[in-house]
């Protein structure tokens, strides 16, 4: 399948062919470092990458197992956008670079690039998954090894045994591993009969994985929405099928000697084109909610104002995280309404059963004292997490949580399982340390706080936060701000004048 | 595949740890503090290894060499836990029935070995049934993220998965068998594929529409009659709030519930109207040993809106039932008025010998799981009398539980490890209701286990054999939408 490109041929187009794959991925990982970088934070906090036996047989041990452990592995490192930015970049380049040496692209060149930036519109939904990417770079990759391989018996063998191995390894689009073979005439009776081994092969694993038998075509893991197909990473990776099967087709036209402008000139055409399909599909409205609840995570509260003054959010979680800096700063009852303002849920929005919409008010709930409500809106959120991973950012709130509710047993579950990670592992060694430590948790500026803030006179809680409630919460301590300024901020939000009065600064 | 993992993982610890030899050690004048507390436990013949590992997590290797009154003994040592051979254990309490083995252990610590007084386990020869089956579910709230329903051997580690939510689209609970007898099964599923899953008689299973219009809705905490042919259940109307502090997180409380019994054969529902008054909450109903009662737990219903939950208090009554008729007694006794004392029974169930009862008390309501105060009582049923299953209980929470087929062990649920993971427990109930000391399932590595699963161990109920369930056979069943409604006798 894969022809060797003459050597002459090879070394007129290397460089610039070279060159022309790191612009590429240049290009990607600009375009995640800097228009997207928030969409990598979101696909971050949606798992916890563990260094834990159990975690990794956990994954392999269901088809495109190793592809998803790959992505997964990749994605913990999306907790810094750049970094994530240079993976994606680099493993679409790779992909590049693999579809390339299916065949002899010649005056198709700038086609090889088209699986990849298919891959790049996949990757601008934030619940597209990393591991249909290393599936689409595992199977052009075992294609390639392949193609290397000498004609014969080893071969064929080869084959039938490359088939369930790579199945394994990266997903049901492993059939384009197959596909891919079609062209050489004399595979035709292996070629069929490996097809059939691959069709039996699923119809096997469905009795015995406990998965529904259509992921097994469609693929268990490629999308956070186990009932949404990968559509784009399925086209990506047919793409390069269907492109190597027409560049073979139409070799008389494609495989002739092109000038270096012809190359660069298609190169141009597919990567702008497909470039400018991505900036007009990418969501960036998203990428600015993304944005506010990053912010409020990392509590940068003074950065939450310079965005809010710079362009004033409209949609809930931004108005959330806007009150939540306001109120940080002690500015709240005074600027709010210079602002965007949704009335009480503008404030503190009821709680929703997703797993993103909670994660602002949940931080506003932790702040202003209200433990057990952010406990339960965070664990909540987790839960919700609809591929069933767990979430560092929300493990970390939960050890959280538990601690300054001295349930140490239950902190200590979620620490152990952060100390298994590469970047909360540092933080969880030093949480460790605090439990049953009543003294350093009392006198710690965050956790002692909280427990002076936090309620001590239990009252059912539903779903939506009441002015009352918060005016309880101040009336039990009367040093919490945070509390004042929510309350007052209540007071105003459903005109409760004689509220507001009574607590006015110079009725104090 | 796990198996192989932990044959590997055995080597290595034991190219790390066995050459050790307790040598110089201190002898210490108190019993050792091991996870789980396994010290003094009455355990069944056929039950698997307790191993076990040190209380504190500062030891470097712990020793262990049991012997017995014949000379025998059993020696293992580990860096986290002692990882018992599952065939020497198995030969060493199958030669020690109704007999005492003697462990002792050594534990090695920076300073050296340490060597503790030796801690008795007792072997019963009273065996236990083969597994138990349960629901692993995170502790939450209100929405759940993957769940399942598995089942264990219990005289292994072998835990397998009857079914899973990856395989469908809801959740999955309820699971009950006929005295453990997996030939008759119930398994409710809720969701937008909401079915009750029913096999009676190891035939295959159908999946019914339990509401009716007249019944309050889907039927739920099921419990079948001796015969196999009526499952007991009951129809609830529930809610759930959640405590703004404290300890306390979740209330889930019912704010109307019903009875009925279904007869499997007929497929119709026998109602009574004394089982479904307006003015009470009646609840988890199960049949008696001999299946001519019908237990429940029954409170005052609460004036609609109110959210006075602490005054839900469920009293454990009892109603006669004919099994060749169908038909409900006309008189309801009461025969543990908990709500005197200010206290609410749940899950009651007896022992299929008819002789004791054993439920839940709490402080209110009926959800007793999320009640740290929650306890064990036992009922003899031929006395009246109530007594706390002491060695069974713990500061901490026990709520769900039930007995094994020659009901002489009882499993149970207890938060009492870390306060919110529910991990399944036994005890020894003898024929004079005394309860042994409950101990922990056994794992290969306890702690590594259930510090590192994130999974409570729901409704933990005995089960004489696997239960041959296909989990992809289940899951085409739910994903059609076909069901089969449930019919009321006229």
């Amino acid at each position: 399948m894969i022809n060797s490109i003459s050597t002459d041929d090879f070394s007129q187009m290397k460089d610039i062919r070279t060159l022309c794959t790191l612009i590429f991925g240049v290009a990607v990982m600009l375009f995640f470092g800097m228009a997207y970088p928030h969409h990598l934070h979101y696909q971050e906090q949606f798992q916890l990458f563990l260094f834990d036996s159990d975690y990794v047989w956990g994954i392999v041990r269901l088809p495109g197992g190793v592809a998803d452990l790959l992505g997964r592995f990749c994605t913990q490192f999306f907790l810094y956008a750049w970094v994530g930015a240079f993976i994606i970049g680099f493993l679409l380049a790779c992909i590049q670079l693999f579809t390339l040496r299916l065949v002899n692209w010649g005056r198709l060149y700038g086609l090889s690039f088209l699986p990849s930036c298919l891959l790049w519109l996949f990757l601008l939904d934030e619940n597209a998954l990393l591991g249909g990417v290393w599936s689409v770079l595992l199977t052009l990759l075992a294609s390639w090894i392949y193609g290397k391989l000498p004609k014969g018996l080893i071969r064929g063998i080869l084959l039938v045994v490359a088939v369930p191995v790579l199945y394994w390894i990266a997903g049901p689009i492993s059939i384009v591993f197959f596909l891919l073979q079609a062209p050489t005439p004399r595979l035709n009776a292996k070629y069929y009969g490996v097809f059939v081994l691959w069709v039996a092969m699923l119809v096997v694993a469905a009795q015995y994985l406990t998965v529904p038998a259509g992921s097994l075509w469609g693929g268990i893991h490629y999308h956070r929405y186990p009932t949404e197909s990968a559509t784009l990473l399925w086209g990506a990776s047919l793409s390069a099928f269907v492109l190597a099967f027409l560049a073979r087709v139409c070799r008389k036209w494609v495989d002739v000697p092109c000038k270096l402008v012809v190359t660069l000139s298609s190169f141009a055409v597919v990567v702008m084109a497909m470039g400018g399909v991505a900036w007009k599909n990418a969501n960036f409205k998203a990428e600015k909610t993304m944005q506010y609840d990053f912010m409020a995570c990392h509590q940068q509260w003074n950065r939450i104002i310079d965005a809010i003054n710079t362009e004033k959010p409209n949609n809930q979680i931004g108005v959330t995280v806007q009150n939540l800096a306001l109120a940080m700063r002690g500015m709240l009852p005074q600027r709010m309404f210079d602002y965007n303002q949704n009335g009480l849920l503008g404030l503190l929005p009821a709680v929703q059963r997703d797993a993103t919409t909670p994660m602002p008010t949940a931080e506003a709930f932790y702040q202003l004292g209200m433990v057990n409500v952010a406990q339960r809106t965070v664990f909540e959120a987790q839960e919700s997490i609809l591929d069933f991973q767990k979430s560092g950012r929300c493990y970390k709130r939960l050890a959280q949580t538990n601690l300054i509710n001295g349930n140490y047993e239950v902190a200590r579950k979620y620490l152990t399982a952060l100390q298994k990670t590469i970047f909360y592992s540092e933080w969880a060694d030093q949480t460790m340390a605090l439990l049953g430590d009543e003294k350093a948790i009392n006198g710690h500026p965050e956790y002692g706080r909280l427990r002076k803030m936090a309620y001590k006179d239990d009252f059912y809680f539903s779903d939506q936060a009441t002015p009352t409630m918060l005016e309880d919460l101040y009336n039990r301590n009367k040093d919490n701000s945070l509390a004042y300024q929510y309350m007052m901020a209540a007071f105003m939000l459903t005109g409760d004048r004689d509220s507001f009065m009574k607590y006015a600064p110079t009725n104090r | 595949m796990n198996k192989f993992l932990y044959a590997l993982l055995s080597i290595v610890l034991l190219a790390a740890c066995t050459s050790e030899t307790v040598s110089d050690a201190r002898q210490e004048a108190a019993q050792p503090q091991i996870y789980p507390d396994y010290n003094g436990v009455t355990v069944p013949v056929n039950i698997a290894p307790l191993c076990f590992g040190m209380a504190d997590e500062k030891v470097l290797c712990v020793d262990a060499v049991i012997t017995d009154s014949h000379g025998n003994d059993l020696h293992c040592q580990g860096e986290e836990s002692v990882d018992f051979d599952i065939d020497d254990w198995h030969e060493l309490l199958d030669q020690n029935r109704g007999d005492s083995l003697r462990v002792t252990v050594s534990a090695k610590y920076e300073d050296g070995w340490h060597t503790y007084l030796p801690f008795s386990i007792y072997v019963s020869p009273d065996s236990i049934d083969y597994g138990i089956c349960y629901r692993l579910i995170e502790p939450g709230y209100e929405v759940w993220s993957k769940m399942g329903i598995y089942e264990r051997d219990l005289s292994s580690f072998d835990e397998r998965a009857l079914i899973e939510n990856t395989q469908f689209e809801g959740c999955v609970n309820c699971h009950s068998f006929n005295r453990g007898n997996p030939a008759d099964m119930s398994l409710h599923i809720r969701g937008a594929h909401g079915a009750t899953l029913l096999r009676h008689g190891n035939g295959p299973f159908e999946a019914y529409n339990t509401k009716t219009d007249q019944t309050l809705g889907l039927c739920v905490y099921p419990y079948w009659h001796p015969s196999g042919r009526y499952v007991a259940y009951s129809t609830n109307s529930t809610s759930q709030l959640f405590h703004s502090a404290g300890h306390n997180r979740v209330e889930v409380f019912d704010t109307a519930s019903d009875l009925q019994v279904y007869d499997v054969e007929k497929n119709e529902l026998l109602l009574s109207p004394i089982l479904k008054q307006d003015s009470v909450y009646e609840t988890f109903p199960v049949f008696s040993a001999d299946g001519r009662s019908l237990y429940f737990c029954a409170a005052r219903a609460l004036p609609e809106k109110s959210l006075a939950l602490d005054s839900i208090h469920y009293n454990l009554c009892r109603v006669d039932f004919n099994p060749e008729t169908g038909t409900f007694g006309t008189r309801i006794d009461t025969i543990v008025a908990a709500g005197t004392q200010g206290k609410s029974v749940s899950f009651p169930r007896p022992s299929y010998d008819g002789r004791f009862l054993c439920y839940t008390l709490s402080d209110y309501g009926q959800f007793s799981i999320w009640h740290h105060e929650a306890d064990l009582w036992l009922l003899d049923l031929s006395t009246g009398e109530s007594k706390p299953m002491a060695a069974a209980n713990s500061k901490d929470t026990e709520s769900f539980h039930n007995w094994s087929t020659n009901s002489r062990w009882m499993v149970l649920s207890s938060r009492r490890d870390d306060g919110l993971y529910t991990r399944p427990y036994f005890c020894h109930v003898d024929a004079k209701g005394v309860v042994g000391k409950a101990f922990m399932l056994p794992q290969r590595n306890p702690r590594k286990f259930y510090r590192e699963r994130f999974m409570s161990f729901n409704v933990p109920d005995f089960i004489i054999a696997p239960t041959e369930f296909d989990g992809n056979k289940a899951s085409r069943i739910i994903n059609d939408e076909s069901r089969k409604d449930f019919g009321v006798r006229k």
